[in-house]
């Protein structure tokens, strides 16, 4: 077990979010049963398990029992990423619009910062946003550069696991698993909360 | 000879281009008859239907319909008009049966009678109807294909694209109802007792409308995957850009205390990370032989690096003053003892005149001054001197050198 499963427990203990694109051997991995079971197991001492989401593109590791404890870490932790959303959507708007793309940032998707930076610099709207956004506490950049700005943001997405750098001496970034759960979450909190944030595009009125 | 050639050559040349011209001049009206089936004769004065008629561009099949393209005709402009308008195709397969029924009829009965010209005419005219049919559909589907395979890149937002796929799934469906209209017990009925008729309605026009049909049943399967993806992808630009309004609008937005109820949403349970920490264990034999290897390769601190806390201490002890004066009282000393060698002209060890001046300092420090004011000299005035080195080895098995003593001598002939 320790020898088979070792980083990867230790990954998932870390914190981690293993999908496909952070890890693809490690997801395959975890996508047996008798992986999932022999991690369990390990982990039960430790009051952990692992746990996926609703669509099973991410794993990570969720508490079996709820003390005091617990709940209060849940809940400080739900509050740090509701704090983080709206940097984090407005990331992801941007990168779309930037790089003129079809749709959401989805998992998988590439991101050439070189490319980001271009597009941005070209456009006083877009880089204005992107000023405002390095300024949010969440990606807390001081800088003045399009250039220093965005790698700021792309330094603090990788730090908390929604884009990989596949190499380190190169400015080009993978989005992971991760974009996917935020987007679940913000599904769950707007469910929950009866937010009036719909999902339909507008009826067209066309054909 | 050449000259009925000649004249024969130029009557076909003027009558083509008279041919042609209409053509060009009736254009809307057959283009019309193209896309609808049928030459709508409101537009044209009889005179000119009569014309369409002689130059075999039109033709009426029988006296119950209208006038339609001839299908050479049909061809060629389906040929230059590509693809675009192929797309609307084929309401009218209906009608193309019904003319393919009628050619067989008229096939048949001209075989009856013997009039093999008219028979061979109508079977190279059936040929190019089971042709064209069946070409329709392969036309269409191809376009269907290439647009699902460029990912509908030929319209760039999101939304035409959805736009795109549904009309292309509707494209699908009209082509599939125009297939379920060929009804092969009655091409297989109009094909008895002709091997000709047989191959061509049957064996042939059947293989091609099966292999349309699985293409078109797989492309539209494709598609409605591609718009499930389509619409995920507009869905969730939609939701993120709606969330991040609502959040830009209120913002002192709290959720719920989730983490406190009986059920917590696994969504939300993402625990605590933990950071797991090992020491080597020193008691076991492995280890410490592991353990061993580890400090072999740590990266030895290099000598700058260390250098500063020992400079700094005898930063510390210069600063002094009392110390500054010692270190300058040996360096005073040191340089008496090199005159001294000048004077004497001869070697001198540097711990015997330690001795004879009673001079006050451990003898290590001693031998490491004189050491070092040697080697600090200019090089041409060390040049004049000859220090020799009164030492051995610390061990046998050791080499390093310790230095018992020094002599220093002194010649004007180097």
């Amino acid at each position: 077990m320790s020898h088979v499963h070792g980083p990867l427990v230790e990954a998932l203990l870390q914190g981690d979010f293993i999908c496909a694109i952070s890890d693809e051997e490690n997801y395959r991995r975890l996508q047996q049963e008798d992986c999932q079971q022999a991690i369990d197991q390990y982990l039960k001492p430790l009051n952990r398990r692992l746990a996926q989401s609703q669509d099973g593109a991410v794993f990570y590791l969720a508490y079996i029992e709820f003390d005091e404890q617990a709940r209060a870490q849940l809940s400080q932790q739900l509050q740090h990423t509701v704090q983080s959303l709206l940097p984090l959507l407005e990331w992801m708007q941007l990168v779309q619009e930037a790089l003129g793309r079809d749709g959401a940032l989805g998992a998988g998707e590439a991101i050439k910062l070189a490319e980001f930076v271009l597009k941005t610099e070209d456009n006083p709207s877009l880089r204005s946003r992107l000023k405002q956004l390095a300024n949010d506490r969440f990606f807390n950049s001081q800088a003045d550069s399009v250039d220093a700005q965005a790698k700021q943001i792309f330094k603090r997405l990788r730090e908390h696991g929604y884009v990989r750098q596949p190499h380190t001496d190169r400015l080009y970034f993978e989005v992971t698993g991760k974009i996917d759960y935020l987007i679940e979450l913000v599904r769950f909190i707007r469910d929950e909360e009866n937010l009036p944030v719909s999902e339909e595009a507008m009826q067209e009125s066309l054909i | 000879m050449t000259q009925p050639t000649l004249a024969h050559t130029h009557a076909m040349q003027s009558l083509g281009i008279e041919r042609l011209s209409l053509l060009g001049k009736h254009s809307q009206v057959l283009m019309a008859a193209y896309l609808h089936g049928e030459i709508d004769e409101a537009q044209l004065s009889e005179r000119a239907l009569r014309q369409l008629v002689h130059a075999h561009i039109v033709y009426q099949p029988d006296d119950t319909r209208g006038f339609i393209l001839r299908p050479n005709v049909s061809d060629l402009i389906a040929s230059m008009v590509a693809d675009e308008n192929r797309r609307h195709v084929h309401s009218d397969v209906a009608d193309k049966l019904e003319t393919i029924r009628v050619c067989v009829l008229t096939l048949r009965e001209a075989q009856r009678r013997g009039d093999v010209t008219k028979a061979d005419l109508q079977l190279q005219r059936l040929t190019a109807l089971v042709h064209d049919l069946a070409g329709q559909f392969g036309e269409a589907i191809d376009s269907l294909w290439h647009r699902l395979n460029s990912n509908f890149g030929f319209v760039s937002s999101l939304s035409d694209k959805i736009r795109e796929n549904e009309r292309a799934q509707k494209q699908i469906t009209r082509l599939l109802d125009g297939l379920n209209l060929v009804d092969f017990d009655m091409l297989i009925e109009l094909g008895e007792g002709n091997v000709q008729l047989r191959k061509l309605l049957v064996s042939q026009l059947q293989r091609q409308l099966s292999a349309h049909h699985s293409s078109l049943l797989e492309v539209q399967k494709r598609l409605v995957q591609l718009m499930v993806r389509f619409r995920e992808q507009q869905a969730r630009s939609v939701l993120i850009a709606n969330m991040a309004g609502f959040l830009r609008e209120h913002t002192n937005f709290v959720v719920g205390d989730y983490a406190y109820r009986h059920q917590v949403p696994d969504l939300i349970n993402q625990a605590k990370p933990i950071r797991p920490a090992a020491a080597i264990s020193l008691d076991s034999h492995v280890a410490s032989a592991l353990a061993a290897e580890l400090l072999a390769h740590i990266p030895r601190q290099q000598s700058h690096d260390v250098l500063p806390s020992s400079q700094e201490q005898v930063q510390v002890d210069i600063d002094s003053p009392l110390v500054a004066a010692r270190e300058q009282a040996l360096k005073a000393d040191v340089e008496a003892f090199m005159l001294h060698v000048i004077d004497s002209g001869q070697a001198v060890s540097a711990l015997e005149y330690l001795t004879q001046q009673q001079l006050d300092w451990d003898p290590e420090v001693w031998l490491f001054q004189v050491l070092g004011e040697y080697q600090g000299l200019h090089s041409e005035q060390r040049r004049l001197f000859m220090l020799q080195r009164d030492e051995h080895p610390m061990h046998r098995h050791n080499q390093v050198m310790v230095i018992e003593d020094l002599r220093l001598n002194f010649h004007f002939a180097a």
